[in-house]
């Protein structure tokens, strides 16, 4: 792995004007942050914190008013640092007037890209996002998750090495949601880096090996997820098929030792998530069945 | 993995990708169908004569077909001046808005690739709709030229005139027909959008809103075509033809430079409107004169944009 990183913001500072002459609003306060090739990292924090000027700033979108942002070594601002970037902003609006291919076909001609090389790329890609059937229909009939998904053939439409995606999951339903989390999960494992902001939490908390969470533009915290949330003091003991008395000897234990305590303790939880999905995808399958 | 070669800082295929779906953008917005009111106004006419025009007798049929090339080429200048100030002040803002330019500039596009794409696609969009209005006008005005020189033929062999004025009211005739001249003056028009869409472009990369761009752009239009007499009338003096003073010279300048003198488009299609003749030098001259205002607008949308925050 080269050691360069993917993402490098030092001392990012960026200042906007305010509604009165002379009057700066501080967004982004003095933030620093690396993230290395292959790693999935999580940017999160309230509405206004400054997640999406950082963002944009890595993106080059907006010029810092002090410090320095840069993707694989090179100067976000350079337009060359843009070869190896894929973007999905949030709530992605496209040119309504293109069909979902030809969208693809656009953005890929953006980047050089060109022939049969392209012709297949965007088949590929297309199949990947569960777009094949709709890619000629003109994006204007699109919901917001057929257009989520759009976004993101978009972005890695010229196979970069990076992709920031922001919200990647805002307006699709659980099931499109897990398909998109999912996918995170393998661009991961072909090495891709992946910077993405998100509100859903327990999303973040799925797919990132690292977080950073920023307050009124402050890196307030950041490290390795893992490390972030494990509770140091505490530990989970999760058993199947357990039998009542095995548990009354586990308890007895506990007690006799006095060197532990039972916290809590009850039947483990799946996820809302994996219930809807379950249910939904169960009840899709009979249908299939009956037909 | 490798990392990608650098991006150059201006290419022309990429330029032409933009403009190649800017005209997409606006053939699928149905800009087009403007046309067929327009081509319905190209044909009517045929019907209409002026109301002094009294039949071949008056021998003055040129009068018919020089109303006949004001009205259309009229029509085609007011068509493609809006179309060229409300396409651009339409398109950036939208992509803007639509947050449809993020995706585009994160992508290695530089952003006077952008700006030249845009602006490009608008220009190309007016060339087709003047092809199209030009095919129209040159076939109405060549059927009505060859109405015309029907009618005074028989009458002026009726009245017996002599065989060389019958062959030169017929070429005064023609000289009134679908010419050359007639092509600069179309030619004229489109330039003179062209040179107004790109104003619209500057205003588009520092204005808020589209209102505000289309009432800017308007404005120097409407500027632009007047300046010249402007000019005449408030620096010189009409009687004694005084020299302006310095003052006057740097504000008929300040003027010169910042709206394009739109006079310079219309002398040349009045010139087509009255058959008289048109150097080719004029009309490169006037080609010049707008590549060089085109680029200047340009330049300075670029200055702008290049720092422009999203």
């Amino acid at each position: 792995m080269s050691d360069v990183p993917a993402v490098e913001a030092k001392n990012l500072v960026k200042d906007f004007k305010g509604a009165f002459k002379g009057k700066k609003v501080r967004a982004v306060k003095n933030v620093s942050f690396q993230i290395a090739p292959g790693e999935v990292y999580g940017l999160i924090g309230p509405n206004g914190s400054g997640k999406s000027t950082t963002m944009k700033a890595v993106l080059g979108l907006v010029a810092p008013t002090s410090g320095s942002t840069s993707i694989f070594g090179r100067n976000s601002l350079k337009v060359d640092s843009r070869n190896e970037v894929g973007f999905l902003p949030e709530n992605p609006y496209f040119y309504k007037h293109l069909t979902a291919a030809e969208t693809v076909r656009f953005y890929g001609k953006l980047c050089g890209m060109r022939g049969r090389k392209l012709k297949e790329r965007i088949g590929e890609l297309l199949e990947l996002v569960g777009l094949q059937d709709a890619r000629d229909r003109r994006l204007k009939g699109f919901s917001k998750g057929m257009l989520q998904r759009i976004g993101l053939a978009q972005a890695m439409v010229q196979d970069p090495r990076l992709l920031v995606l922001d919200e990647p999951t805002a307006g699709v339903d659980p099931t499109g949601s897990r398909e998109i989390r999912d996918l995170i999960l393998e661009l991961k494992n072909r090495g891709i880096t992946v910077f993405l902001c998100s509100h859903l939490l327990e999303q973040v908390q799925q797919v990132c090996d690292r977080v950073g969470i920023i307050h009124q533009g402050v890196l307030v915290n950041e490290g390795r997820l893992d490390d972030l949330i494990a509770v140091e003091n505490r530990t989970e003991l999760i058993l199947e098929n357990a039998s009542e008395s095995l548990l009354d000897q586990i308890r007895t234990l506990v007690d006799v030792t006095h060197q532990a305590e039972v916290v809590s303790e009850g039947n483990a939880r799946t996820t809302l998530e994996d219930l809807f999905l379950r249910e939904t995808m169960s009840d899709a399958k009979e249908q299939a069945a009956s037909k | 993995m490798s990392t990608r070669a650098s991006t150059s800082f201006f290419s022309l295929r990429r330029i032409l990708i933009i403009a190649q779906n800017t005209v997409t953008q606006l053939v699928r917005m149905k800009v087009f169908y403007f046309l067929a009111p327009i081509a319905l106004l190209f044909v009517g006419i045929q019907f209409f004569d002026l109301i002094w025009y009294q039949g071949a007798e008056t021998l003055q049929p040129e009068q018919e077909l020089r109303m006949h090339k004001n009205i259309c080429l009229g029509t085609m200048m007011v068509f493609s001046s809006m179309f060229g100030i409300v396409a651009t002040a339409l398109l950036i803002p939208g992509d803007i808005e639509d947050r449809t330019l993020y995706t585009i500039l994160c992508k290695p596009v530089p952003r006077l690739d952008y700006l030249v794409g845009k602006l490009l696609g608008v220009m190309a969009v007016i060339f087709i709709a003047m092809v199209v209005m030009d095919v129209l006008l040159v076939a109405t005005l060549h059927f009505r030229t060859e109405q015309k020189l029907v009618e005074v033929t028989e009458y002026m062999k009726k009245i017996g005139y002599p065989e060389e004025d019958l062959a030169a009211g017929r070429a005064e005739i023609a000289a009134h027909g679908p010419t050359l001249i007639l092509q600069y003056g179309v030619m004229a028009h489109f330039l003179k959008a062209s040179v107004i869409a790109a104003v619209a472009l500057l205003i588009s990369t520092f204005s808020t809103s589209t209102i505000f761009t289309i009432a800017t752009s308007a404005m120097v239009w409407i500027i632009g075509a007047f300046q010249s007499v402007a000019r005449e009338g408030l620096f010189t003096d009409p009687f004694f033809g005084e020299d302006p003073n310095m003052a006057e010279r740097i504000v008929s300048t300040f003027v010169t430079l910042v709206f394009p003198d739109f006079k310079l488009f219309e002398s040349i299609a009045d010139g087509a409107v009255r058959a008289e003749e048109v150097l080719h030098t004029d009309m490169a001259q006037l080609g010049g004169f707008a590549a060089l205002y085109i680029g200047i607008y340009v330049v300075l949308s670029w200055f702008v944009f290049s720092d422009k925050e999203f």
